[in-house]
């Protein structure tokens, strides 16, 4: 009888169930999905690892951190939690934590990590405590490397159109000065020779060292990043392809066409449409990370390179704002709220943050231009995920510890704030501040994620 | 790998300096510091001193009096006469510095009330360091180790370099304007309370209206303390004006009552339902004056 009884009603219970699940879903939780953008080395990995603690201690020890962030008050917080996201492997917090403790910036990304943060907000409404008791922040979070990033737009391209953009990029400033050695190696290669293994790969380790070769001096725009990192998923020993001179490239019946426009097909198919589907899910919400002192301690023309850059990024991505309706009924996601960020702005003194935005905004140029046709809200923030320095002598200065222990003070000139007022023949080297020894209170002390989080989350 | 690698001039110089790096402190926490406010030690006060220097002055000329009546040797009493004459003094100088205290307290209820922030024309300042010192002055206002003031010492705390006047506005909002007019709140919930149970409570309408009276200059203080105000009494008349709508409101609410219960002649029910009523009245109009008041305290609209 008893086994009869629970037969009925087992599916009862299911369906009830998944039926306050869905009540819960819908009514108690508001979900942002937050896209983070960024370049290698643009400080997402730290940006994560800073959010995570500083809501952690906001949350469970009452540290009074983002002060601006009134989305999330500090007296309705109850609870906050981390869950995997989807099958993604978990963001390694405790490994960037345990790093910063030994004295080292957490690692490089170099595969992909995610994952989700839930922030539980008392219900203060007479009415609706009893109702609804709480509402659940959710945010979703996904750590990728920057060399991926740059791989999206190649998607839409095919392997001819993608071969003439990378040709022309290299021959422009300041891509030319480190792709001598692999313009003279094509120069001197054989496209009469059949596209064999063993050619094929002789080609692409020399188009990859000139790909490590500008990496390492600051170029952004690099295709294909996927190929510079080990934990990619495509294998570009058996799939490798580089772009052809114009002469091969247009001559479609060309056996290196024809097996590039393969193996090209084959990284959109197996590596970049899944990447997309997987990592680059459509959100909500997008920030952009940008590190403008890659382009401050190079030069002028790295700077302008940035820009073109985040103008094709811009042009990957999904926008609009797909209403209430289509968003919660029909669950279609489009990014309606974009923040463009400069990233470590510690590493200026308080005196200049005004030309730093400035510089922002103009680095930016094409890619809010193209936001204002879609009508997409957008906002420029600074941000310094730690705050690795102190204040000088001065209020052009700063001080910091750099790599070696030693306590330095930089004094700057005025930065320029806009890429037309960057002279051509100086930079500003980037300052190799060190991991300070007080970083989890450094941390709590970052500034601006309060000010970035509360305008990404306010409607 | 051969480059043309141009040379840069650098806009940055450096120098190492002889210094140790300064320790960050942690963030200010929420729970572990709760803002508890000191009140100031109460010893003998002015008060205290004039009354009673005055009984000595009634008690030493009386005694005077009587000796000089007895022995009419006015000359051969120097030690009674030289008591009298410090007694005298000190009546004298404790009366002049209650007054000073006096005339102090009201007059910073005139400062106070006309140096109150105008935030939303603040936020619109460009000039942030403006905006900070508004808020400076204002705040130089608030009384030692009062509620308001330890709000703002907190949120002096959290202000960051690169804040902008209406960050910096709304961050006062939040972390000053909002916890004080929170507190005030509570304060007159608690006083409109207390002056509710005594007007049902008080045998007949002199005591209900003494009452009334005393709880309702309580509230003024309390509230006026919480805002960093200490008005001292004759910084009350300033805020008098407020007290009297309340008596004068409770006093045709007692017209009211008494009518109601003549018609239902004087039963014991009728007692009860004229004391419940007024009871309600009293705190309800308690809260009136207490909202009032924070308005006026408030930042200015």
């Amino acid at each position: 009888m008893r086994n009869l009884l629970d037969s009925v009603l087992k599916p009862v219970r299911r369906a009830s169930g998944a039926g306050s699940a869905q009540f819960a879903e819908w009514f108690m939780q508001s979900r942002h999905r937050f896209t983070i953008t960024g370049l290698s080395r643009s400080g997402k990995s730290m940006l994560f690892t800073s959010l995570m603690t500083i809501l952690k201690y906001r949350s469970e020890q009452q540290y009074q951190c983002l002060p601006l962030l009134r989305y999330l008050p500090m007296d309705l917080v109850e609870n906050m939690w981390v869950e995997p996201l989807g099958d993604l492997p978990e963001f390694p917090v405790e490994e960037h934590m345990a790093a910063l403790e030994q004295g080292e910036w957490p690692p490089a990304t170099e595969s992909v990590a995610g994952f989700q943060l839930t922030v539980r907000l008392r219900q203060t409404h007479s009415v609706k405590k009893y109702l609804l008791p709480f509402t659940d922040i959710v945010f979703e979070f996904i750590d990728y490397p920057g060399e991926w990033l740059t791989d999206l737009p190649m998607l839409d391209k095919s392997f001819t159109q993608w071969s003439d953009s990378a040709w022309a990029q290299q021959m422009n400033e300041p891509q030319n000065q480190f792709a001598k050695d692999w313009h003279e190696a094509v120069s001197g290669f054989d496209f009469e020779q059949p596209p064999t293994p063993d050619a094929i790969n002789l080609l692409v380790s020399k188009y990859r060292e000139y790909l490590l070769a500008a990496k390492a001096q600051g170029i952004s725009m690099l295709q294909p990043g996927s190929f510079l990192i080990p934990g990619s998923g495509f294998d570009w020993q058996e799939y490798g392809f580089t772009p052809l001179p114009s002469r091969i490239s247009s001559d479609l019946s060309s056996p290196w066409t024809q097996r590039f426009t393969y193996h090209f097909e084959v990284f959109q198919k197996n590596w970049l449409a899944a990447l997309k589907q997987s990592t680059f899910r459509e959100t909500d919400k997008q920030i952009i990370l940008v590190d403008l002192f890659e382009g401050l301690n190079h030069s002028k023309s790295h700077l302008y390179q940035l820009r073109e850059t985040l103008s094709n990024l811009a042009q990957t991505f999904v926008y609009g704002d797909p209403g209430w309706v289509q968003r919660h009924l029909l669950r279609q996601q489009k990014i309606a709220k974009v923040a463009f960020v400069a990233t470590k702005s510690d590493l200026i003194p308080a005196a200049q943050k005004d030309n730093l935005l400035a510089l922002l905004k103009d680095v930016t140029r094409g890619a809010t231009a193209q936001l204002d046709k879609d009508e997409i809200q957008f906002e420029h923030f600074l941000v310094s995920a730690i705050q690795a320095t102190d204040a000088g002598s001065n209020e052009q200065a700063l001080r910091y510890v750099n790599s070696e222990g030693r306590y330095m003070e930089a004094t700057f000139e005025p930065l320029p704030d806009s890429l037309k007022a960057m002279p051509a023949d100086e930079h500003y080297p980037a300052l190799p501040a060190g991991v300070p020894k007080d970083h989890l209170a450094r941390i709590l002390n970052g500034n601006g994620l309060d000010r970035l989080f509360q305008y990404l989350l306010e409607d | 790998m051969s480059t043309t690698e141009k040379t840069y001039r650098s806009k940055v110089t450096q120098t190492e300096i002889d210094m140790q790096p300064p320790d960050h402190a942690m963030p200010a926490k929420r729970d572990a510091e709760p803002l508890t406010v000191v009140e100031p030690a109460k010893g003998f006060s002015a008060k205290w001193l004039a009354l009673l220097s005055g009984i000595g002055c009634v008690v030493g000329f009386s005694l005077f009096e009587a000796v000089t009546f007895i022995e009419s040797n006015f000359a051969s009493s120097p030690i009674a006469t030289s008591v009298l004459a410090v007694v005298l003094g000190v009546f004298v100088l404790s009366v002049s510095f209650m007054t000073l205290g006096e005339v102090r307290g009201y007059r910073k209820v005139t400062q106070f009330i006309h140096r109150r922030p105008k935030l939303s024309e603040l936020a619109r300042n460009d000039a942030r360091q403006a905006t900070l010192d508004a808020l400076q002055l204002h705040a130089s206002q608030f009384t030692r180790h009062s509620y308001a003031e330890q709000c703002y010492k907190r949120f002096t705390g959290l202000l960051k370099a690169d804040h902008s006047s209406a960050e910096i506005v709304e961050m006062y909002r939040q972390f000053v304007a909002q916890p004080v007019k929170a507190k005030a709140s509570e304060v007159v919930k608690k006083e409109s309370m207390a002056s509710g149970s005594m007007a049902f409570i008080s045998p007949n309408h002199l005591i209900q209206s003494l009452m009334i009276l005393w709880i309702s200059m309580r509230t003024i203080k309390r509230v006026a303390k919480v805002y960093g105000l200490r008005p001292a009494t004759a910084g009350n008349w300033k805020l008098m004006k407020i007290l009297a709508q309340n008596l004068a409101a409770q006093s045709i609410f007692d017209l009211a009552t008494d009518e109601m219960t003549n018609q239902l002649s004087g039963s014991l029910a009728a007692k009860l339902m004229e004391n419940s009523a007024e009871a309600v009245a009293a705190g309800a109009l308690n809260v009136r004056l207490g909202k009032t008041l924070m308005r006026l305290l408030e930042e200015e609209k």
